[in-house]
């Protein structure tokens, strides 16, 4: 489904990315652990086609199609579905009015009729009770005014709807309590099927006894320097990076 | 719609100016249509609803006054190259919104002036300059006694080779005490278009509470981004954004079939970004 080959990617003269490789296959869960600024969100970023960082090596397709040349929207339609860390707020534009444009879409992309007021309606409810997001939030503008774990209810209510292939959750965790952790991450294990995937970035273990991963790797410095399953991330919860990180100094 | 399709349904009221006071029909919206010389004079401490169009090129002057306890809540919609001033004036424990909506090469004043105490003035505006237009908004607050309340909130988007104006005055006189004013401006500048804003404060008093801002910005790229990740083209992020922005002051019509006629021309005005 995704597959990226030695990718290197930059921020002005900064290189932040020095030669991912990583193959995600349908079905499966991988999670990205690493310290703070080994890439990990920019790894996400570029994946859905951020121009504030230049690609300057390396190859990436998704569903058999080169990737890197495809627009930011060309990669939401194919199927592929960010989970932002910090979603955005946009005064003035309502739930329902952004969603209709996204899911018709997305629809369109797949060959499908656009959906009818109702129909849209009936998808809305039935997807934010996955999420137990409040309905009345749907009515209101993007983001604006929602609280932390309510923007990223909003982001797991938005993947619901767009019934992406592959998703890619940047610490969709962070900031959220225990009951809204148990939400989201139930939410995300809800949507998980046989022919899509999740790629989940987080700094915590906890997540993943609800999201368990099939693969866990190890960024660190722009370079993924271990993979495993999902035992490596307990081990990192109990004895942090710094064995690994000495391992891939010497 | 409209606003001689409101009139004719009787949603609204067509009025000519002068006194308003308890034998005067307010249940519904009262209507002027391109005035020369307007003169309101509002005696009665029922809600009354005043909504002024502007379809012709003209020079135009509108006065308010608003007696003791009064409330007014003022619409202004600009459809055509006009230059307009507008005065209020406010008694003792009045309360007045306006709403205004420059959707064209207008060139509009408000003058707020808070007469008596424990008045509040809230202004509400936004100008959508496109193609060679230049569109300005000026609003002078002036608390001239104690224990007033002002909020100003006046919004520009310039397009095209457009220039949009916003040139915003506070003064609060020396004995105006406990004075809560608040004046912030925000701008979008997209292509080659110009957005000139200068936000003044006067203050002469010491026990005062003024805050304002303004910022110019261009379109928020990380809410492009975020809109494009969820597969919405470029060229819809960029149109809901500004729809979102301008919106955000078109939603605080408070005056109801007013407000679905103004969405309309925002709506029709905004294609032409």
């Amino acid at each position: 489904m995704l597959v990226v080959k030695d990718l290197h990617a930059s921020v002005g003269d900064k290189e932040i990315l020095r030669g991912i490789s990583l193959e995600v296959k349908a079905g499966e869960v991988h999670a990205i652990m690493g310290p703070n600024g080994s890439g990990k969100s920019t790894l996400a970023s570029v994946l859905a086609g951020s121009d504030k960082f230049t690609v300057t090596s390396g190859e990436a397709t998704f569903m058999g199609e080169d990737l890197l040349s495809l627009s930011i929207e060309e990669r939401a339609r194919k199927g592929m579905f960010l989970g932002f860390q910090y979603p955005v707020e946009i005064p003035g534009v309502s739930m329902a009015n952004f969603m209709k444009i996204a899911v018709n879409e997305r629809r369109k992309y797949r060959g499908e009729e656009p959906l009818t007021a109702a129909e849209f309606l009936r998808l809305m409810r039935e997807k934010s009770a996955v999420v137990e997001l409040d309905s009345k939030l749907t009515s209101r503008a993007v983001n604006e005014g929602f609280s932390g774990g309510e923007k990223k209810k909003n982001e797991i209510f938005q993947m619901a709807m767009l019934d992406p292939t592959l998703a890619i959750l940047d610490e969709t965790d962070s900031g959220l309590d225990i009951d809204a952790l148990r939400i989201v991450a139930t939410g995300v294990t809800r949507l998980h099927r046989e022919d899509n995937a999740t790629v989940v970035i987080t700094h915590y273990q906890r997540l993943l006894d609800y999201i368990v991963p099939d693969f866990v790797h190890v960024l660190y410095k722009g370079r993924i320097i271990y993979s495993g399953d999902k035992s490596l991330a307990l081990r990192l919860e109990k004895e942090g990076y710094d064995w690994l990180i000495n391992d891939y100094k010497e | 719609m409209t606003i001689f399709e409101l009139l004719e349904q009787g949603a609204v009221l067509p009025f000519a100016g002068g006194v308003i006071d308890s034998s005067t029909d307010v249940s519904r919206p009262l209507v002027v249509v391109n005035p020369t010389r307007l003169s309101v004079d509002v005696r009665t401490s029922e809600p009354v609803h005043l909504a002024v169009l502007y379809t012709e090129s003209r020079t135009s002057s509108v006065e308010i006054t608003l007696a003791e306890q009064a409330h007014v809540s003022l619409v202004e919609i600009y459809l055509a190259k006009t230059l307009s001033a507008v005065e209020i004036r406010q008694q003792r424990a009045s309360e007045c919104h306006i709403l205004s909506a420059v959707l064209c090469g207008a060139n509009t004043s408000y003058k707020i002036g808070l007469l008596g105490d424990h008045c509040a003035s809230e202004l509400d505006a936004v100008a959508v300059a496109t193609g060679d237009e230049h569109a300005t908004v000026a609003v002078e607050t002036r608390h001239e006694v104690a224990d007033c309340r002002s909020r100003s909130w006046v919004k520009c988007v310039a397009s095209g080779r457009s220039t949009g104006e916003f040139r915003g005055l506070v003064y609060v006189a020396p004995d105006a005490q406990r004075t809560d004013a608040e004046q912030q401006n925000r701008n979008i500048e997209l292509d080659g278009a110009r957005i000139v804003a200068t936000p003044q404060l006067e203050i002469y008093a010491d026990d005062v509470r003024c805050s304002h801002g303004s910022t110019v910005g261009y379109a928020d790229a990380e809410a492009i981004f975020y809109m494009r990740q969820r597969g919405l083209s470029e060229a819809d992020a960029r149109r809901l954004q500004i729809e979102g922005f301008v919106r955000d002051v078109v939603g605080r019509c408070r005056t109801a079939p007013i407000c679905a006629l103004l969405d309309e021309r925002v709506v029709e005005k905004l294609s032409e970004i």
